[in-house]
């Protein structure tokens, strides 16, 4: 919230005429006015801490006090501007829910504050029960992985012999990651700059912002760029479009298929490329011979001759044209075919032979940083045990990656008494996975779970204790790597005094705890030390990133290649065959399917939100209520025919609960979808700002777990909405 | 003297409210009052659907209503031809806000005062864009001077018109 001015006028009315009667200097009061307003302004480069976007920002400061922020121009992400969540998010720091000083659960909604040493003493104590009565596999650390967090929390872990080690992506985008990883290796991402023409699938840069991206399509429209975008709704990226395509929710694989099928046929591929870096294409050509546009039609709602058209433009086009890379959008972690979504949409890449080409997909590169010498800082050995969320284990989730592993399923690992203790830091899965009730009920099950966050949320709630940490304007991070087309070196630095003395760096909290548990010989450094190692290699120093911020490195393409156990692009993938699965994408259609008076519950973000996290950000959740954006869409027809006008209060409802919220008539969706924007309903009643205002996708949705890559599905589910009296 | 002008491409808004927020900071405004404002238009019917955003602000009339009925003179044209309010001058009294065509004032209650775009000529003194085109995503805004037009501002600056001329008033915000 932007700091409340000092009211002169008011002051100088009320108070004014008696200063001035009673000293005669009321001129001392404007010298005081005037220095303060002249006061020098410094400027500190952080990262933004908002969204997972990570913009490289100037944060200015004035008399002490964050007074805005601009965007580093040589940040490959902000490239010199700021999303709304980036300029309001640096007065996180000043929000009235911070969680300001370590907190025991004593009861529901029930915590007594408790000194650090004490919380310290006690974790470890618990922690250590865990550990001897029932062992590491029963340990997890889930967290939105941040440099400094990712680096000390792997330390402590493997330290006490623990492998569960989660980020978010379970709920995001692991089906896409999954499918990259088997497919090509790695995830390369689309050359917007020199594409020809580029098909977005759901994704929507103008809704999910990283500035960049953002600038980069507004700017492909004046290049020329044919730009389709299919999304059951239109998003803010439509408006930058040249065609939206409306496809039914949980489709957009039939029309992948049926892509695929055009390419063949009409010879629009690359025998090539096919030829040089693919395996599998007999058995892939084979397959897509039965899916006809036609057929696609009927499942996708698209007209086969748009689907002919689409797959024409971008094979007339190739190798600069692609499939956008896409995130969670269309099918990270949305519906039952997300991993075989993400499958075809490389395939489908690879026909157009894109790879390393301009205008197609390219792998970006990383920076190599350094690290600690092992000599002289002892490493932790890595942890002998099984995972406890079955990731990398035959029979389980042999596919899904160990970086990433499904954070969402620990509560019912806790409920089957195989998760025992977890440790949580800035990630809030019991509001944003699906079935909150069932995340709370399973966290509380476990003997011990530490919540790490700035604020008091859904997730913290359910912890047996919460230590605060300082927000990001408040701390200096471990440098951090930034991949890109040129690498870069980037890191966040202390913009502010911390305001609440009781909050720590992370860095700190996991050392303190360390202490307490005889580990300490693994983490006998200071970040200074590790921040100093890991830009050795580049021969910089910390210096030179607290004057710059951001420092854009060199970097020559590499030749083209795939990390796969082919060494190419498995077009027939037989790490898949060989666990059961089809080794060629086939049809399989969604769970959810819209009836003549129902709809599949979608969701997304905005431009101003990002999860439930920055809802109680004052500046957006403002704006969020000044126009209305908690309302959920659904198309005329269908609002005519159950009797729904614009801006009325409907009750929406699915097998698992029921809530209201206004709703928004508009063309602007595909009727068989509602479309609920995914950031609002904060069910923590500490949260005061964001609490009670709009509801929630996941509040509708059941827990379940996508069998290749262990997504949530999150948009499994038909919802019914009536119009309610007011 | 150069005339300044803000161009404002509505095919290129995506209503992200960037702006919006980078005005508040600048300013040091509170979330419930903001110097921009959207509207948006909706047409045609599933699937064919077009949809813009229209940014709204003080649009720095060259005929500008709010001058003339300031009973302080506090509305005034500096001699960039941008409206301005002297904040020692206004009494707050928003008779401003109630001839403004555009709707582009606000009230500022605990100051007891009104306010308004003023193209952050303090950032522009220093060399730098307002903070609203600085920090747009899409270059969906445009800062330059009308007499010496350079780049994309001079390229854009034939295709752009008054949001409303029916409204008389000669705006230096133009749209396209």
């Amino acid at each position: 919230m932007a700091a409340k001015p000092f009211s002169r006028r008011t002051f100088l009315k009320a108070a004014g005429v008696t200063l001035a009667a009673a000293t005669g200097d009321i001129f001392a009061f404007n010298d005081w006015l005037a220095k303060a307003k002249a006061a020098e302004v410094s400027k500190i480069p952080s990262i933004c801490g908002t969204c997972s976007a990570w913009c490289g920002m100037w944060i200015y400061v004035k008399n002490g006090r964050i007074w805005k922020a601009t965007g580093q121009k040589q940040h490959p992400a902000s490239k010199g501007k700021l999303c709304a969540r980036g300029h309001a998010g640096i007065m996180w720091a000043y929000n009235k829910d911070r969680i300001t000083h370590p907190m025991k659960r004593m009861g529901d909604n029930w915590f007594e504050p408790i000194s650090w040493d004490d919380a310290y003493s006690e974790i470890a104590a618990k922690l250590q029960k865990v550990l001897t009565d029932y062992g590491p596999q029963t340990v997890f650390y889930s967290q939105n992985a941040k440099p400094t967090s990712r680096y000390y929390m792997q330390r402590f872990m493997h330290a006490i012999g623990a492998p569960t080690i989660h980020s978010h992506h379970s709920i995001c985008s692991t089906a896409r990651d999954v499918a990259n990883k088997w497919t090509t290796g790695a995830m390369a991402t689309a050359d917007m700059a020199n594409a020809k023409c580029i098909l977005f699938l759901g994704r929507s840069y103008a809704d999910g912002i990283s500035p960049s991206a953002t600038a980069n399509l507004a700017d492909a429209r004046e290049r020329g760029t044919k730009v389709i975008i299919v999304d059951p709704r239109y998003s803010s990226s439509c408006i930058l479009g040249d065609q939206w395509v409306p496809i039914r929710p949980g489709t957009d694989l039939a029309l992948l298929l049926a892509m695929a099928h055009v390419l063949l046929e009409e010879n629009l591929y690359d025998p090539d490329f096919i030829e040089q870096y693919t395996v599998g294409f007999d058995e892939f050509k084979k397959t897509m011979l039965s899916y006809t546009p036609e057929w696609a039609a009927g499942i996708t709602d698209i007209p086969a001759e748009t689907i002919r058209t689409i797959a024409r433009d971008l094979g007339k086009n190739r190798p600069a044209s692609c499939i956008e890379q896409g995130y969670k959008a269309p099918n990270g972690a949305n519906y039952v075919n997300g991993t075989q979504t993400f499958r075809m949409m490389i395939c489908i890449n690879a026909l157009l032979g894109n790879y390393g080409k301009n205008g197609g997909m390219k792998f970006p590169l990383n920076p190599k940083l350094g690290e600690l010498d092992p000599k002289q800082y002892p490493v932790p050995p890595k942890p002998k045990v099984p995972r406890c969320d079955g990731v990398g284990i035959k029979g389980e989730y042999p596919l899904c990656q160990t970086s990433q592993g499904i954070p969402h399923l620990m509560p019912k690992k806790a409920m089957e008494g195989k998760a025992k203790a977890g440790f949580i830091y800035s990630f809030n899965p019991a509001r944003n996975s699906p079935d909150p009730k069932l995340m709370v009920d399973g966290y509380k099950k476990l003997e011990l779970l530490v919540v790490c966050d700035i604020q008091w949320s859904e997730t913290a709630m359910a912890a047996s204790y919460v230590l605060p940490e300082c927000s990001f304007v408040e701390r200096e991070d471990l440098p951090t790597g930034i991949a890109g087309g040129k690498p870069a070196v980037t890191m966040r630095c202390q913009a502010i005094d911390r305001i609440h003395s009781q909050t720590k760096p992370f860095e700190e909290i996991v050392t303190g705890l360390a202490g307490k548990m005889g580990l300490q010989k693994y983490f006998d450094f200071s970040r200074e030390e590790v921040a100093t190692a890991m830009l050795k290699p580049l021969k910089l120093t910390t210096e030179d990133l607290r004057q710059k911020g951001t420092i854009v490195l060199d970097g020559k393409a590499k030749e083209l290649s795939f990390a796969t156990e082919s060494g190419k692009v498995e077009l027939y993938c037989k790490a898949f065959a060989d666990n059961g699965y089809d080794a060629v994408p086939v049809w399989q259609p969604p769970l959810a399917n819209a009836g003549k008076n129902s709809f599949v519950l979608i969701h997304g973000k905005q431009g101003i939100m990002s999860h439930t996290a920055t809802a109680n950000i004052p500046g957006l959740l403002q704006i969020a209520k000044n126009y209305n954006l908690e309302r959920i869409w659904i198309n005329p027809a269908k609002a005519k025919r159950l009797g729904i006008k614009d801006g009325e209060l409907v009750e929406v409802s699915s097998p698992y609960t029921s809530k209201q919220v206004r709703v928004k008539v508009t063309e602007r969706v595909h009727p068989d979808a509602a479309f609920l924007p995914a950031g609002y309903g904060n069910l923590s009643p500490w949260l005061k700002t964001g609490y009670g205002f709009g509801i929630n996708p996941n509040d509708f949705c059941p827990h379940r777990v996508e069998a290749i890559s262990g997504h949530a599905m999150m948009m499994e589910v038909v919802v019914t909405i009536r119009k309610v009296g007011e | 003297m150069p005339r300044y002008a803000l161009l404002v491409n509505s095919e290129k808004c995506v209503g992200c409210f960037a702006c919006l927020v980078a005005c508040q900071q600048q300013n040091q405004l509170p979330p419930e009052q903001a110097l921009i404002r959207f509207e948006d238009r909706e047409k045609g019917k599933f699937p064919n659907v077009s949809y813009r955003i229209i940014p709204l602000q003080c649009q720095h009339c060259s005929d500008a209503p709010c001058v003339p009925v300031c009973p302080t003179s506090a509305s005034h044209k500096d001699n960039t031809g941008v409206t301005l309010i002297d904040d020692e001058k206004c009494m707050g009294c928003r008779r401003c806000m109630a001839v403004c065509p555009y709707n582009a004032r606000v009230y500022r209650p605990e100051e007891g005062i009104v306010a308004a775009c003023n193209l952050c000529l303090s950032l522009v003194a220093a060399g730098q864009e307002p903070a609203c085109v600085a920090t747009c995503l899409t270059k969906a805004r445009l800062f330059g001077d009308l007499d010496n037009p350079q780049g994309d501002f001079a390229r854009l600056l034939a295709k752009a018109a008054p949001l409303r001329p029916d409204f008389g008033t000669k705006p230096t915000v133009l749209y396209i």
